[in-house]
């Protein structure tokens, strides 16, 4: 409820700050037509979603079973960095970054699908679905693949669980009960980057979004380290399925946009 | 004595140059020059459960791994689910080193008999998981049994000199279970040890109090399986002992009658013991339990198949969990509807009447899960659908019976009017005035990510405790709350480092007492458990069975640490290691046959 109410709080400031009062009424009829034309895309992205939170459970159990346990490998490359992250730790700064992993991410993944909505180009709003579905689709697999415990998990007597310990509902919040295995990659780098990438590639329409997505990925891709919820390995890992992410989707989509034909859904990361 | 370290590089340089040169002069010394391969560095891998898990068990291991890396050691530390560090460590001996707690073992020394004599070091489960096997040691757990009073002590007191010898496995530190837990709803909280099943029953009820129990933990295992044969989602056992009961309990070091009315024996050589019920015994589905459940639950324990029997050449699949009281077993004969005679092997009265311990399971359930099981039609044998099924939901004869559960989140029991504590005509039943009718009307268990959660859920009035302990660290938060108090009670369950025998270094008993050398028990207990907990050398160490010369006093008396406060003295560590045929390259421990 409060992360709803924070978001919806979050929303207005930007929408206020994004899109003239003018500009309004064609915001809104632009709308109804690019909720027409990405609803199959739409529909493939709130599919993954269903998918990933039941496929969850069932995958760590299948992920014991045929994944590999990369903890001691991570570990064995990055050492000790979150620690010295983490080593910068004051009061003000964790709750900030406790603020940024949580709304802040949040915001960030939600946003864009608003005022891409609003334009009358469907392009953006359509590449940021599809590349959504395949960060995804491919972290799950990887999820499948990589057993992997966060920094926290792994040397609790060098980083401190923070977000949890002072704050312990947001474990409850956010469902992380069943999944401390799934860290590589991180979801939470690669979604902010992804966003981060399209809001760069898509800068002349709104140049400020630009700014505030780039600079919003950049510090969700540092809170998960200094929250020592991931390893730098799996920032490093979230950032390359981003790339990959976002050049798949946009081949997708310009190869279906391109064609002029029915949007066809791209059967990638299922 | 030791031959010059001969390089594999050189090896190979040498190699090439007979290849280069086809001189069979140099190819023969080539030949000769492989037998003589230098040793690679030591390396060694501990297992055990991530920091959600268990509050220290990863500390633990990564301090363990701090010290062995000081003596040269390449070591990691894999974290896994304990699900998994049970299934790899205790079902398929996949594991060079494990951090994992042992079952409690005070009851009796006998309990040793399984965790050590090599006649189980093939079996799963934690029967022998090291792979340990010593003559001496199995010859003294075999007179334990058989004999009783001063022989029987000296046996036991050697065993234990033995053990602490050869090193099996390294105690590393036994711990206080720490708890919260809310007194708004239900007393008597300092009495009840929820390790137990016991320990629920000892609870009261405030008169206003809430009917519902609700206990937090962070094992979600319980949420999906209920299967008390399963051993690797097991930890103490205390949901499904409520669910189930057996013929006798040990209530303060003496097996007192539970679901048995009384016992006694009938004969001596051999040992025979005739056990009679009590009276209107049912199961959770309103069968009448009776005689015949518990000859098939004996038979069934002892082999799954239910087939060795009848055919001698069938592979007998006994249930991992029970090996020990089974192990005392001979035979089991129905009398009458109420009554059942026991023929124990040769073991002494006490340790035979330990046979009584296990769970009482239903007929009309278990027998139809003998089967070897099949995955997707596939027989993928030594398994039967009993040692795996998850048994939900489970019908037992305990206090308490299944209401619900949700995998992964909650699990709900309420209390089963029909069992002998919640009878309106109970009267000297035998039990301690504690154990009482269940105080609660239903048994919540709530699953959360970490101890720290657990704590909030009580401090927040959504709890009324944590069901499994919590780490030290979350002490001040519990003395914060005004809702929660604090709960410390002395485990009888130790940390320890488990050896897997099998595996080249670890199979040699010096190279074991030397890696103890290198653990600082004292550190563990104050630095890691911050105080809450104390070292120890031998499993036994809080019975009266324990000798006083392996008595913790300024450090371990037999693998003393080489070093002090916590810190590996390098110098004398390599020397340790020198003495027993080890060597020194770079820094790095060398040596072994490889």
């Amino acid at each position: 409820m409060q992360l709803f109410a924070v978001i919806v709080a979050l929303h207005l400031i930007g929408l206020l700050l994004f899109v003239p009062a003018r500009d309004v009424p064609s915001a809104l009829r632009n709308a109804r037509s690019n909720i027409r034309q990405v609803g199959p895309t739409a529909v493939l992205l709130g599919g993954v979603l269903i998918a990933n939170s039941f496929i969850r459970n069932a995958g760590v159990d299948l992920a014991w079973l045929i994944g590999v346990n990369i903890t001691r490998g991570i570990y064995a490359i990055e050492g000790t960095f979150v620690a010295s992250v983490q080593s910068v730790a004051t009061p003000a700064l964790t709750a900030f970054f406790s603020f940024i992993y949580v709304f802040g991410y949040a915001f960030l993944l939600t946003f864009p699908i608003v005022i891409y909505a609003l334009i009358e180009d469907g392009e953006p709003l359509l590449l940021t679905l599809v590349a959504y579905s395949l960060n995804y689709g491919l972290g799950l697999v990887s999820y499948v693949f990589f057993i992997a415990y966060g920094p926290r998990n792994y040397m609790p007597e060098l980083v401190e669980s923070i977000l949890f310990t002072n704050w312990p509902q947001v474990q409850l919040l956010t469902g992380l009960v069943n999944v401390n295995t799934n860290v590589f990659p991180s979801l939470h780098a690669s979604l902010a980057v992804t966003v981060a990438l399209l809001a760069i590639r898509f800068r002349e329409i709104h140049w400020h979004w630009t700014a505030v997505a780039t600079g919003l990925a950049v510090l969700i891709c540092i809170s998960t380290m200094y929250l020592g919820i991931h390893w730098l390995t799996d920032v490093v890992g979230g950032i390359l399925l981003a790339v990959l992410s976002v050049s798949v989707a946009s081949r997708l989509v310009t190869k279906s946009l391109g064609t002029g034909s029915v949007i066809r859904l791209p059967d990638v990361g299922l | 004595m030791t031959p010059s370290p001969v390089r594999r590089r050189k090896i190979l340089g040498t190699l090439g140059f007979g290849l280069v040169g086809i001189t069979g002069g140099c190819l023969r010394q080539a030949r000769s020059l492989a037998g003589w391969q230098s040793p690679a560095q030591v390396q060694l891998e501990i297992k055990t459960v991530p920091d959600d898990s268990d509050p220290y068990a990863l500390r633990i291991a990564r301090t363990v791994a701090d010290w062995f890396d000081a003596a040269g050691i390449e070591v990691g530390v894999v974290p896994m689910s304990e699900q998994e560090l049970h299934r790899q460590a205790l079902l398929r001996n996949e594991f060079e080193l494990f951090v994992m707690r042992l079952p409690n073992l005070s009851s009796d020394p006998d309990m040793l008999y399984t965790l050590l004599h090599s006649r189980f070091a093939d079996d799963p489960g934690w029967q022998n998981p090291f792979g340990y096997a010593n003559i001496e040691v199995d010859e003294l757990l075999d007179t334990q049994r058989r004999t009783r009073g001063t022989r029987r002590r000296n046996a036991v007191t050697q065993l234990q000199r033995t053990v602490a010898q050869t090193q099996p496995f390294t105690m590393l530190v036994v711990p206080d279970d720490i708890r919260a837990f809310s007194p708004a709803s239900f007393t008597n909280w300092r009495a009840a040890d929820l390790d137990s099943p016991l320990g629920y029953l000892m609870l009261d009820r405030e008169p206003d109090g809430n009917g519902t129990l609700r206990v937090v933990v962070t094992d979600r295992r319980a949420t999906t399986n209920l299967n008390p044969l399963a051993v690797e989602f097991r930890r103490t056992g205390a949901l499904t002992g409520l669910i189930y009961d057996p013929l006798g309990y040990v209530i303060d070091g003496r097996l007192t009658p539970w679901l048995a009315d009384t016992w006694e024996f009938t004969s001596s050589s051999p040992l025979v013991a005739r056990v009679s019920l009590r009276d209107d015994t049912t199961w959770h589905d309103g069968e009448p339990l009776t005689a015949d459940d518990v000859a098939f639950t004996y038979r069934l324990l002892a082999d799954t198949t239910l087939r060795s029997e009848t055919d001698e050449d069938a592979a007998p699949l006994p249930s991992p969990r029970h090996r020990g009281p089974i192990s005392l077993v001979e035979t089991v004969r129905v009398i009458d509807d109420r009554s059942i005679e026991f023929r124990f092997v040769d073991a002494n009265a006490t340790v035979a009447l330990r046979a009584l311990t296990v769970p009482i399971l239903p007929t009309h359930v278990w027998q139809d899960r003998t089967d070897p099981v099949s995955l997707a039609g596939i027989d993928i044998g030594s398994a039967t659908e009993a040692i795996v099924t998850n048994n939900i939901p489970p019908v037992g004869s305990g206090p308490l019976q299944f209401v619900r559960n949700t995998p992964r989140e909650n699990l709900v029991l309420e209390r089963f009017d029909g069992h002998f504590l919640h009878r309106a005509e109970r009267q000297s039943d035998g039990l301690p005035g504690l154990i009482d009718e269940v105080a609660f009307d239903t048994l919540t268990v709530q699953v959360v990510g970490s101890d720290v959660a657990a704590v909030g859920m009580v401090a927040d009035e959504n709890a009324d405790a944590t069901g499994t302990p919590v780490g030290a660290d979350t002490v001040p938060r519990i003395g914060r709350s005004t809702e929660a108090e604090l709960l410390v009670q002395p485990s009888r369950s130790a940390y320890i480092l488990g050896y897997n025998t099998h595996h080249q270094h670890l199979n040699n008993p010096r190279f074991r007492h030397t890696l103890a050398r290198l653990i600082d028990g004292t550190y563990l207990s104050e630095t890691v458990l911050d105080g809450y907990g104390r070292a120890a050398v031998g499993p036994l160490w809080n019975t009266s069975w324990y000798p006083d010369e392996l008595e913790w006093s300024e450090g371990n008396p037999e693998t003393p640490f080489i070093g002090s406060d916590g810190a590996v003295n390098v110098n004398r560590v390599r020397e340790a290691f020198r003495e027993i045929g080890y060597r020194y390259d770079d820094d790095q421990l060398v040596g072994g046959t490889s």
